[in-house]
């Protein structure tokens, strides 16, 4: 039989707070084990957690850039389960009342997917196992780093679907500074809610949730893989187990981790110790006036303000670093094309070949706007202006300078220039008479000697011009 | 004798800070054995703290507190010095902090002079589910002092210290208060920082302050009270000043009595004294008013759904993993956790736990967690429209006196019920005080409770004190 596969997601996303969410550890990636842990995050008795606001206020951006309400009333409940990673063996979140609620994103194909909500919650610590010792060691720095889960509604059809939302969500987080968005790092993590149905049929299967899709790939493999997985089940008369499944990137495939009759009951109740979030519709108002400009609004912006072909827009927009850089450039320089053009090809060359990223480069979106600007003025040609970049990119330094110290500027004395044809054509007789007596191809030949003498500074058109007219 | 008094001396150099501290740690070491009020005694770090305050007052900086020696409950954490709550758990536990309020006092250079005993995990209201023993009424050394701060009251009523933190959950404070004839304060919920005192029901918890008179409890409440960056549920609403009403003209106030606290199941000698106060405000010329809270049946089977519910997640921390007991038998984690729990605590905690998570579990949640958050709704309403109609209201503390040890621990459902007359102040978050206001045939302290308004401690300090100044109240003799 022919399936229909049937998918909701359930997004971690980490948030780029400074602090830790009900602590004052720093809130921050790697280092030694257990050196950003205090009485609070490691469950010490008599300790209450404290909010960090910084972490609501950025899971309501988290709302205003999937298009969720944001809600004035929102609270915290107590997930609880033993866990030697999870030090209060209870697991701060919000249950009843989440911050945001019934957003969505446009995926490809123009179908909209429904977010249920989106909430907070505190990370747990980690397991270190060491299994020539036999034992386990628990890693707490972790332990209360802030998250978001974003929670869609079942209605992904496709593997296509998926991977863009998850794209663009990760997108969006990164343009709203709400997280860094790095799957490979776990700093984003998705969960995949998957069950099939026979096509035509409007009733949905038993799903199973898949974990550990550390990239969109993964994501797509694991898909595909469930999805024949649970095919082969009913295909064979048998029935699909709801439970949670593991998957396992180097075998492409996925292991059940525990089934629903071994799952927990969290016995959820409301956190005593942090009083409800109330916000004001002033304060949420003023949260969405500080959200910067989506992707979604850029790509818009690039294609019918400044005309730019929807490939490159979409190129432009797909790192926000890039993105912020050409809107920079452009503020001084507002040569659209020419600038996106520069960056998409010039600069984005120079960072493929040295695998480095755009906030890396010694030049700013100034000196890319100043050496735009030169060459459309003519005051450097543009080869010129493709060896100044590389200068600026190897050494840095300002486009005026570098092309004033290496000759590039150009020169528009007709006089010298005349001087040089007359003595190019003077030396080279032969290839005069060749050119004369109809042989084309000797022009260029000519007009590489003209240039040679005349140096990169010579203005390439005039020596064009001077030479035509020298040879008639 | 009073904390005013203690100060002025003092101040005087009638008597040093050493000299006094000195007093108590010979009380202590004389009287305890008996008692079994403290858990830990600082004779030495107690000794210290003296010296130190004794400089402070010859240099002329004392403040309100330099000096005074204290005791405090052993579920309040104090820096360096063992925590136990009582538990086997936390035997040998140390804090790597001091909670707020003593944050607060040791910046007034106040003496401890150790941890008091208690329920453990302040769960019980007899001091006898102690990892460390049961304490005894300095009353009657065969009776038990009521709970969970039994070591607290015992320790006050034995001039074991000048006064004692306690804590108060559903009664804990006022209730062994009454059982061993003095003065013990629950403040509002939030007027006190609960940083540092190891959680039991969080939504119920409040530091309180058992001492020798109403003035006193609040003469110590000034220096422990006050929102706390660190406690999201502490309140910026107080004000300070708890004794500033003291002496005042209580005459005007009306004061309401509350009919379902006077049915049946109240003890006749209890009743009886307890209505002579009321009585004795009456002839004050106070206007006594007729009150009623008819959701007060709900409240034991409301208090103990949300306590224990908070309970059971609190003590989940105590896994053997961090800190505390851990079992060293056992193939996993999973047999890591059980056994330490299983070691660790004792019975009545292990009661609570089960019962917390039955109540939680998905399925009952609605029928008992939810019910009982209902209840609470309910019995904040109906308080709110009786402190419409009078500005205290007044009832007894305990239905019984303190009863013999052994007689009634054992039985859970007794030992809930009660409870009864706290609960209520806790689940509806108000401030109370317990006095005694009499004696019975056998000469047991009968407490009475005055309940006040929200962050209205002042008023039930004035008009407690009232009726202690005209009151002759009998000390326990060792």
């Amino acid at each position: 039989m022919r399936y229909q596969p049937v998918m909701g997601l359930e997004i971690h996303a980490e948030l780029l707070t400074d602090s830790k969410v009900f602590c004052t550890c720093q809130n921050e990636f790697g280092g030694s084990e257990n050196t950003r842990v205090c009485p609070r995050c490691s469950g010490l008795p008599g300790t209450l957690p404290l909010l960090n606001h910084d972490a609501v206020r950025l899971a309501a951006k988290a709302g205003f850039a999937t298009d969720c309400t944001v809600n004035n009333y929102s609270a915290f409940d107590r997930k609880n389960y033993f866990y030697p990673d999870l030090p209060k063996a209870y697991q701060i979140t919000q249950f009843e009342h989440p911050i945001c609620t019934d957003g969505h994103i446009t995926v490809v194909g123009g179908k909209d997917i429904r977010i249920n909500r989106i909430h907070i919650e505190e990370d747990a610590g980690k397991l270190v196992h060491d299994d020539y010792e036999g034992i386990s060691m628990a890693d707490y720095n972790r332990c209360g780093v802030p998250l978001i889960e974003i929670v869609t509604e079942p209605d992904f059809r496709s593997i296509e679907e998926v991977q863009d939302f998850v794209e663009q969500i990760a997108l969006r987080l990164k343009y709203a500074g709400v997280c860094d968005a790095r799957m490979e790092q776990g700093s984003m993590r998705v969960d995949v809610n998957i069950s099939i149905m026979p096509v035509g049929s409007t009733e949905f299967g038993t799903r199973a949730e898949l974990k550990n899709l550390n990239s969109l790939k993964a994501i797509g493999r694991a898909i595909e893989y469930e999805i024949n997985r649970q095919s082969e089940i009913l295909d064979n008369g048998g029935t699909v187990v709801q439970e949670t499944r593991r998957y396992n990137d180097n075998h492409g495939d996925t292991k059940a981790l525990r089934s629903k009759e071994e799952a927990h009951d969290y016995r959820y109740f409301p956190e005593p110790d942090i009083p409800p979030v109330l916000i004001s519709d002033e304060d949420i108002q003023s949260i969405k006036d500080s959200m910067p400009e989506m992707p979604q609004e850029r790509f818009a912006r690039y294609t019918k303000e400044y005309g730019l072909p929807a490939d490159d827009a979409n190129l432009i927009i797909s790192s926000k670093e890039f993105s912020d850089f050409y809107d920079e450039a452009v503020a001084i320089n507002p040569d659209y094309k020419q600038i996106s053009n520069l960056m998409l090809v010039e600069v984005n060359r120079q960072l493929n070949d040295s695998q480095l990223t755009i906030s890396d480069v010694k030049y700013s979106p100034a000196d890319l706007a100043e050496l735009v600007k030169m060459s459309s003025d003519g005051v450097v040609s543009k080869n010129a202006a493709k060896d100044i970049l590389k200068i600026m990119f190897d050494k840095g330094g300002k486009p005026q300078d570098i092309a004033k110290e290496n000759g590039f500027i150009m020169d528009n004395d007709a006089s010298g220039l005349e001087d040089i044809v007359n003595q190019v054509i003077a030396e080279n007789a032969d290839s005069v008479e060749s050119f004369k007596s109809g042989n084309q191809k000797v022009f260029g030949f000519l007009m590489g000697q003209v240039i040679r003498l005349a140096g990169k500074g010579a203005n390439p058109k005039m020596a064009k011009d001077l030479l035509t007219e020298k040879l008639k | 004798m009073a904390l005013a008094k203690l100060r002025e001396m003092l101040d005087k150099k009638e008597i040093s800070a050493v000299e006094l501290t000195q007093q108590y740690l010979d009380n202590i070491e004389k009287r305890d054995k008996d008692i079994n009020s403290y858990i830990t005694v600082c004779a030495e770090s107690a000794i210290e703290d003296a010296k130190k305050a004794q400089n402070t007052i010859d240099s002329g900086n004392a403040t309100a507190f330099t000096g005074l020696p204290i005791s405090v409950k052993d579920n309040i954490c104090t820096l360096g010095v063992k925590t136990t709550c009582a538990s086997k758990m936390l035997e040998d536990f140390i804090p790597p902090y001091d909670a707020t309020v003593m944050e607060k006092l040791k910046a007034s250079d106040i003496v401890m002079l150790g941890k008091t005993n208690m329920d453990e995990f302040a769960m019980g209201g007899s001091s006898q589910t102690s990892y460390f023993g049961g304490v005894k009424n300095p009353y009657d050394t065969s009776r038990v002092t009521g709970g969970s701060s039994g070591g607290a009251a015992a320790s006050v009523a034995a001039d074991l210290c000048a006064a004692a933190l306690g804590s108060d959950t559903g009664g804990s404070v006022r209730q062994p208060a009454s059982f061993c004839g003095v003065t013990g304060l629950k403040p509002t919920y939030g007027a006190v920082s609960r940083w540092g005192l190891i959680a039991f029901a969080s939504s119920l918890d409040q530091i309180g302050v058992i001492a020798k008179s109403a003035e006193d409890t609040g003469y110590l409440l000034n220096g422990i009270y006050g929102y706390d960056a660190n406690d999201a549920t502490s309140s910026k609403k107080s004000e300070g000043n708890y004794t500033s009403l003291v002496g005042s003209d209580v005459s005007r106030l009306k004061i309401g009595v509350p009919k379902e606290f006077f049915g049946d199941g109240l003890n006749d000698e209890i009743k009886t004294a307890v209505l002579n106060a009321v009585e004795y405000y009456k002839k004050l010329g106070c206007e006594i008013v007729d009150v009623s809270l008819p959701s007060l049946e709900y409240a034991v089977s409301a208090y103990y759904l949300i306590s224990s519910a908070e309970a059971a997640s609190n003590l989940s921390r105590f896994d053997g993993i961090k800190y505390g007991l851990r079992s060293g038998l056992g193939e996993d984690f999973n047999d890591l956790i059980k056994n330490s729990r299983r070691e660790g605590f004792g019975n009545e905690v292990k009661r609570r736990i089960m019962l917390g998570n039955y109540a939680l579990c998905s399925g009952y949640y609605d029928a008992y967690y939810k019910n009982a958050t209902r209840i609470r709704t309910q019995l904040k309403e109906e308080y709110a429209s009786i402190f419409e109609k009078c500005d205290v209201m007044l009832t007894p503390t305990a239905p019984t006196t303190a009863y013999k040890i052994g007689e009634q621990e054992n039985d859970p459902v007794k030992m809930y019920l009660a409870d009864i007359y706290t609960v209520t102040v806790n689940i509806a978050g108000l401030p109370a005080i317990s006095t005694t206001c009499g004696y019975d045939s056998k000469g047991l302290p009968i407490g009475m409770s005055l309940i006040g308004r929200a962050f209205d401690e002042k008023t039930i300090i004035a008009v407690c004190d009232r009726f202690e100044k005209d009151f002759d109240r009998k000390e326990a003799v060792l």
